[in-house]
This record gives C-alpha cells, sequence and structure tokens, in this order.
C-alpha cells in the first residue's frame, strides 16, 4: 500500500479480526437453526394433528442405526473439539489427525444413512412412489418429513466435509497456526450444530415409541 | 500494529485453551444421556406420552452440553451466550403461538 | 498484516476504471452502488407492471390483458417489487454506502462476503425474471404462493419459489455483515449510545434478516420440493393443513415488512435533524422503539390470517399483539415531530421527502390498525383497502424515505447537485400523482371491491378512473426526479464542499465523494451524541 498521509483509522474492515469472524460465524449458525427450525414447527403440528400415524410409521425406523448414528456423531464432534485445542497448542500434526478422524466419522454416518435410506426406498417408501402414495393419512407426512429433515441434514453433513477438508488442507500449508486458528473455531462450530440438529432428529424420528 | 486506544468491548478476548481430558468427559456425558433417553424410549413404552417429553428434555440437556463446552460458550464472551439465548426465547415464541392455534382449533 | 493507509485526493470513482473493477469491487461504496443501478432497473420494471395493471383497471371488463395474464402481472410486479427492490433498498444501497463511513471506518466487516451477498442478489434477479421468458410463464399465484395452488398451478411457481430462496440468502448476508460491522468497528469513542440512528435502526432490521429470513427459505424449499415430488405435504388428503404453509410464511414475511420500513424510519431520523439544525428529539427513544419494533414483530404475523379459518383463541391473540406494535411506531412518530418543533427549518428536497413520509406512513399506520382489528378486518380482508394501505405504508412509506435518501446523500456520493427547483416540482407531482393512485383504493376497498381481479363492478368505475388518472401523475413525477438526478450527474456546475447541508454524522466531514478508505482525516465526534449540534466539530474544507 502507498502511505501518502501516514494515517491510519483504527479499526478497518480490512483487518484480521477472530472476533469478528466468530460473530459472523454464529449469526450464521442463527440461521442454520431457524432453517431447521421451520420444519420442527411442521413436524410439531404434523404430529399433533397426525399421532397415531406418526407412531405407526416410527416403527419402520431402526433405532439401532439411529443410535450408532448418534454416537458417532457424538465421537466426532469431540474430536473436531479436541482438534482446536491441539492447534491451539501448536501440535499441527495431532490437530490434522483429529480433523481427518472427524472426516472419517461424518463418511461413516453417510455410509450408515445411505444404508437406511435405500431400505425406506426399497419398500418404496419415498415420496410420490407407489407404496408411498397408497399410505394411510399421516403416515405420508412423517415419511415425506423423515426424507426431508434427514436429507437436509446429510446436506449439511456434505457442507461440513468439505469445509473441514478445506481447513485441512490449510493447516497442512501451514496457513492456520496456533496464532491464527480461527477458521478450525468456524469449522467445528459448525460442525457441531450439524450434531445440536441430530441430537433432536434422532429422538423425533427413531424414538416415539 | 498495536492500537492501545481502541474500544474495550472490540478488544478480542484472552484464549481459554480447553483440555482435551475435559472434551471426554463431554463426550462420556453426551453418550451417557443418549443411552437415558434410548431406554427411556424403548423400555419405557408404558409411559405413553410422558417419554416424549422426557425425550426432549434429555436432548435439550445434551446440546447445552454440547453448547456450553464443545462451542465454547463458556469461555466465550458472554454477548455470545445472550444471542444464543435470544434466538431460543424466537424460535420458543413461534412454537407456543403456532401451538396455541392448532390446540384450540 | 493488511493495514489501510489513506491516499489523499482520489475518491472512490477514480483508481481502478472498466466494468469488471466494479462488479467485482470489494469496496462497499461501490457495492453499494452496484446495488443501486440493479435496484432502479428492477424498480422500473415493477412501476411497468403496476402501469400496466392500473390500466388494465381503467374501465370494468377486459381493457388490456385476460384474467390469467392479470394474475401474472400482479404476482410478479409483488415479487420484483419485494424481493428484488424493497427488502434490499435502503439497506442494501445507502446501508453499504453509509454505514462504514457513519461507524468512521474504510469497510465492513466481511468485505467479500459483501460483493458476494451482490453477486447472489444478481442470480436471483436472474431466476426471478427468467420466468418472464421461458417455461410455462410466469408465477399466477400472488407474492405469497400460497398452498395448494402454488402446488397445482402449471405455471412456473418453482423458478420463482427458488429465486426468493436465493435472494433471501443475499439478504441474510447483508444483515450478518453489519451486525457484525456494527459490534466490532465502530470508532475509538462510539459507544453504542452514541451511533447515528440510521445504525440503529440497520441494526434492527438486520437482526430480523438473519432471524426470520430462514424460515421462508425452508417454507419455500418444501414448496419446491413438492412441486418436484409431486407430493402435496400441505395436502389435506393426506393429512396435511394448507394454514401450516401460512404460518410459516407469514412467520417470515411479517417481520419482513419492517426489513422494508426500518431502515426508512432511520433515514427520516437522519434528515430531520439535519434540515432542522437540532439534536433530535428523543433518540434514545428512536434508538430502543426500532429494537422493540423488531422484537414485537415477530410475534404479529397472524393477523394476515385472519379469515383463514385460524382458531379464534389465536386470532384474539395475534389481533391484540398487533396493536402492541403501533406503540413504538408511534413514539417515533411524536419524536420526529417534535425534532421539527422550533427548529431552523430549512426546506429542502430531502426534507420534503421526509415529511410526507410521515404523512403517508401515518395514513398507512392507522389503515394498518383498522385492518389489524378482528371485527373490520373481516369485511376488509382481500379488498383494495389492504392494496392502499400496503402501498401507503411501502411506497409512501419507504419508497419516499429511499428517494430522499437519494436526494440528501446525491452530494456526498457523486460529489454534484441536482437542479433544488426541479427536484422540489418532480416532488409535487410524485406526491400528488401518488396520494391520487392509492387514495381512492381505500375508498373503493371500503365499499367492497375486491383484490386480485382483473374485471370489476360498474359502480367502482369513478375511483378506479382517478386511480389509474394517478398512476400516471405519479409515473411523471417519478420520470421527472430520475431525469434531475441523472442530468445533475453530466451538467452539475457547482463544486460540492464537505458538507452541502451542514449535516453532522460522520460521513459529512469527508469529502464528496468520500476516497477510498473513506477518510482522508481522522474523524472527530460531536461531544454529547451523534446530534449535538451545539458542539458541531468544525468541518475545514
Amino acid at each position: 500500500m502507498e502511505h501518502h498521509t501516514g494515517f491510519v483509522l483504527p479499526n478497518s474492515g480490512h483487518n484480521r479480526d477472530a472476533e469478528a469472524s466468530k460473530l459472523g460465524m454464529w449469526l450464521f449458525l442463527f440461521t442454520e437453526l431457524l432453517l431447521f427450525g421451520g420444519l420442527f414447527i411442521v413436524y410439531m403440528v404434523y404430529r399433533y394433528m397426525n399421532h397415531d400415524a406418526f407412531l405407526m410409521s416410527s416403527f419402520e425406523l431402526s433405532p439401532v442405526m439411529g443410535t450408532i448414528n448418534t454416537i458417532v456423531l457424538l465421537v466426532s464432534s469431540m474430536t473436531i473439539a479436541m482438534s482446536i485445542t491441539a492447534i491451539q497448542k501448536g501440535n499441527t500434526k495431532t490437530a490434522i489427525k483429529l480433523m481427518s478422524l472427524t472426516v472419517f466419522l461424518a463418511f461413516v454416518f453417510l455410509v450408515i444413512k445411505y444404508f437406511e435410506w435405500s431400505a425406506k426406498i426399497h419398500h418404496g417408501l419415498f415420496p410420490g412412489m407407489e407404496h408411498y402414495t397408497n399410505l394411510p393419512k399421516g403416515e405420508a407426512l412423517f415419511f415425506f418429513l423423515y426424507f426431508f429433515m434427514t436429507g437436509l441434514h446429510a446436506f449439511h453433513i456434505i457442507i461440513g466435509v468439505i469445509f473441514i477438508g478445506v481447513v485441512i488442507s490449510k493447516t497442512k500449508k501451514g496457513l492456520l497456526t496456533s496464532d491464527n486458528y480461527s477458521l478450525n473455531e468456524n469449522a467445528g462450530l459448525y460442525w457441531h450444530l450439524v450434531d445440536l440438529i441430530w441430537i433432536y432428529l434422532f429422538p423425533l424420528f427413531y424414538l416415539i415409541h | 500494529m498495536e492500537h492501545p486506544e481502541k474500544n474495550k468491548d472490540n478488544q478480542p478476548t484472552t484464549h481459554h485453551i480447553s483440555s482435551y481430558k475435559e472434551h471426554f468427559g463431554t463426550l462420556v456425558t453426551l453418550l451417557l444421556l443418549t443411552f437415558v433417553t434410548v431406554v427411556v424410549s424403548v423400555f419405557g413404552a408404558n409411559l405413553a406420552t410422558l417419554s416424549v417429553a422426557t425425550a426432549l428434555l434429555i436432548a435439550t440437556v445434551k446440546v447445552v452440553v454440547v453448547a456450553y463446552y464443545f462451542m465454547h460458550l463458556k469461555y466465550d464472551l458472554k454477548l455470545y451466550s445472550w444471542l444464543v439465548l435470544l434466538v431460543i426465547v424466537l424460535f420458543v415464541a413461534f412454537t407456543v403461538l403456532t401451538a396455541i392455534e392448532y390446540i384450540n382449533r | 498484516m493488511y493495514m489501510t493507509t489513506l491516499v489523499a485526493n482520489t475518491n472512490f470513482f477514480q483508481g481502478k476504471k472498466g466494468l469488471f473493477s466494479w462488479i467485482f469491487s470489494v469496496d462497499h461504496k461501490r457495492i453499494g452502488l452496484l446495488y443501486l443501478y440493479s435496484l432502479m432497473t428492477f424498480f422500473i420494471v415493477g412501476v411497468t407492471l403496476g402501469l400496466l395493471m392500473r390500466y388494465e383497471l381503467l374501465n370494468p371488463g377486459k381493457d388490456l390483458v385476460e384474467a390469467k395474464t392479470y394474475n401474472q402481472l400482479f404476482t410478479l410486479h409483488g415479487v420484483i417489487m419485494i424481493f428484488l427492490f424493497i427488502i434490499p433498498s435502503i439497506p442494501a444501497v445507502f446501508g453499504n454506502f453509509f454505514l462504514p463511513i457513519m461507524l468512521g471506518t474504510d469497510d465492513v466487516s466481511f468485505p467479500r462476503l459483501n460483493l458476494l451477498s451482490w453477486w447472489i442478489y444478481i442470480l436471483g434477479a436472474i431466476m426471478a425474471l427468467s420466468t418472464l421468458v421461458y417455461g410455462d410463464g410466469p408465477a399466477d399465484t400472488g407474492w405469497t404462493f400460497y398452498a395448494p395452488y402454488s402446488v397445482r398451478t402449471g405455471t412456473n411457481v418453482s423458478m420463482a419459489v427458488l429465486a426468493a430462496f436465493v435472494l433471501g440468502f443475499s439478504s441474510i448476508l447483508t444483515g450478518l455483515n453489519f451486525i457484525v460491522t456494527i459490534h466490532r468497528l465502530r470508532t475509538p469513542g462510539m459507544s453504542f449510545l452514541k451511533m447515528p440512528l440510521f445504525a440503529w435502526a440497520l441494526y434492527a432490521t438486520s437482526w430480523i434478516q438473519v432471524l426470520a429470513t430462514p424460515i421462508i427459505g425452508i417454507t419455500l424449499l418444501m414448496i419446491a420440493a413438492e412441486r418436484m415430488l409431486g407430493v402435496g405435504l400441505f395436502d389435506p388428503s393426506i393429512g396435511g393443513d394448507p394454514i401450516l404453509y401460512q404460518h410459516l410464511f407469514w412467520i417470515y414475511s411479517h417481520p419482513a415488512v419492517y426489513i422494508m420500513a426500518l431502515p426508512a424510519f432511520g433515514i427520516i431520523s437522519e434528515i430531520l435533524p439535519t434540515f432542522t439544525q437540532r439534536t433530535i428529539f428523543g433518540y434514545k427513544a428512536i434508538a430502543f422503539s426500532s429494537l422493540a419494533i423488531a422484537f414485537v414483530g415477530y410475534f404479529i404475523w397472524g393477523h394476515h390470517m385472519f379469515t383463514s379459518g385460524m382458531s379464534g383463541t389465536a386470532r384474539f391473540i395475534f389481533s391484540m399483539l398487533t396493536f402492541l406494535v403501533a406503540i413504538p411506531t408511534a413514539i417515533k412518530v411524536f419524536n420526529w415531530v417534535a425534532t421539527l418543533y422550533k427548529g431552523s427549518i430549512n426546506v429542502q428536497p430531502p426534507l420534503l421527502y421526509a415529511l410526507a413520509f410521515i404523512f403517508q406512513f401515518m395514513i398507512g399506520g392507522f389503515t394498518g390498525l383498522i385492518l389489524g382489528a378482528l371485527a373490520t378486518d373481516i369485511h376488509l380482508h382481500d379488498t383494495h383497502f389492504v392494496v392502499g394501505h400496503f402501498h401507503y405504508v411501502m411506497f409512501g412509506g419507504t419508497g419516499f424515505a429511499f428517494f430522499g435518501a437519494l436526494h440528501y446523500w446525491y452530494p456526498k456520493i457523486w460529489g454534484k447537485m441536482y437542479n433544488v427547483k426541479v427536484a422540489n416540482v418532480a416532488f409535487t407531482i410524485f406526491f400528488i400523482g401518488f396520494n391520487m393512485l392509492y387514495f381512492p383504493m381505500l375508498i373503493v376497498g371500503l365499499m367492497g371491491m375486491p383484490r386480485r381481479y382483473y374485471d370489476y363492478l360498474p359502480e367502482f368505475h369513478l375511483p378506479n378512473m382517478i386511480s389509474t388518472y394517478g398512476s400516471w401523475v405519479l409515473a411523471t413525477g417519478l420520470l421527472l426526479m430520475l431525469g434531475n438526478l441523472i442530468s445533475g450527474f453530466y451538467t452539475s456546475k457547482r463544486k460540492i464542499g464537505r458538507n452541502p447541508w451542514n449535516g453532522i454524522t460522520l460521513e459529512w466531514q469527508t469529502t464528496s465523494p468520500p476516497p477510498l478508505q473513506n477518510f482522508d482525516r481522522m474523524p472527530v465526534l460531536p461531544k454529547n451524541g451523534p446530534y449535538d449540534y451545539e458542539n458541531k466539530p468544525s468541518i475545514k474544507e
């Protein structure tokens, strides 16, 4: 930059500001929470209106699969949190390992999800399929919401994997270090959000007994 | 370059480093809570609607634990906790108003 | 670390030139102007559609278009005016341009995100307008996309809905950027309670943008998914509820009217102190009432659905809460009027727009109370009264504030001046045309003329004729106003100093147009708050 007047504004939007990034990330998380919040309202109303149908359809879902996936996500939440501790302490290699482990667990989650979905689709329960259109009142809504909400959640997992992937590669290049790790923190916050939403999805779909 | 005259509320916070132990403890707590939910819902079927409430209650406790420890709310500026609270209040208000509508139909 | 260094004697128009230096610029001032030019383009498209609708309603029966085309006209008019013009309008143009300057900083917190949100806006705009030329024609559902019709109609609803989703993203990113900027980049010594009121208004607005937009995002995605999968999520035959769609839609869209209105309140709170040369009356009351409006605005969405079959209890609650929002709004109006009292009033075009705002917004507000009352709403719901009310608030309110802001900050943005006499004449024609166009709608609505029909009974002929003639007067005033602003840019000989209106907020301490880094010397804050005219720092050229 050219120095003409030598006068510098104290606060600049072009400075690195970790606190600003964090606040920005939290605001973004709020939008995500309310995005799913809208769906939870739909779920609440339809479950109230079609109580028995929701109960019946939930028996189609496997609580074992759901529980395993819950555990997988919780562990991945811990590994990403630990990776931030690692980078703060300057252990870049440990941080990369822990983030890679998080990505691996994300894939495990997605594979389990894939098997669950294909089993349902095999039974023709995907909206628009033959069996689906003949479902009794209310059950169709359950499966529409099931696919829509878990689908949207899985989409967020994929975005999270890409996000963490970017952070891993930047950390490898040495761009993120023990005094510049706000991107690591933000990736972590995002990943925890994905976890938070699953914490609610799990009992609402798998555990209505 | 440092600017000592910066606004107080613009100062970055001192960075707390959570220990690996703390993270592991958090995970154990979360797994225990998960275990409790599954047990309550699978084996507590005769509790009927009570199980929905307990399941949601436990989920909420889990969410608070994640936000407080994993998401660092415990060590961050109080601002973040207040904002999270604001969002929760809004969402609860949306659901309560909608629920009032449907229950009284 | 990148540090801001100021380059004397170059303004932000100089330096890099060429189209790419604009559409890929991360400078908040250039992005603000990008928004201005794109917004005005869509505004003119929207106005044209509106004029066509008014022409169709000149006489009973068919004048110009068939019923279906008329339905598409009002849908597209609504989508363009709401999602492309009025929601982004003041924040995206004047917020982008002036918020960082008023806070005494050089940019928003995330300059690249700011550019991204303009690009997303353009993408959404292209998607919305593409329905005009391809597929089965523009949507004919009304801008509310009510289910189940929006799921069943053959027109291109999916694209329109996805466009609104994309535009919502752009709105969220702008809001997010402003909140962080206000928290992090205020100049030393500027506490929250020493911020200009425009910044307060934007702060409240941004919170609505961030916390309400996602709800409509997901709702519109559900509509798109329903159309793609051929399954009605809001279809009663499978246990769904069409009214739930309305709830979700209005959970966003009611707060959204405050996204449209609050920034306008901020503009008025800036214009009035400048042209009365005195401190604003009730600074804190105005600042906090913005937050109060934003907050209460979340809980009153149900008043759009009084006749939908909602439960009686909920109608009662929503009606009561609706009346609550009148309180902070009235607080603002009283404070504005009190600011005028004993001020040294300097009648200039921006002040005229501000005064027209207060007058018209009050008509809009009072008709709003009539619609918020349960009993009267049953009669007035879905009549032209609603159309009149809405345009008094949005066009007579926000639209006038937008053009007032344009006249107010014109010399600062371009360093030139328009012809003030012509501006006054244009304002007068515009003002008369506006009231001729919309006041008859209130009357004809009371008489019982429903909205959203291309035809009407013969007894409604006279008010409709006046209204259509009014639309032509309004268009004349608008053309004269825009022509005057554009010709000012090319013919202005007057050299504009830093502070042509003798304003007090920080943007008047820098050069016109501002340099790339906004300030060529350290901005000085007045001693007691942003409108402390008694201790106004002297500004050397």
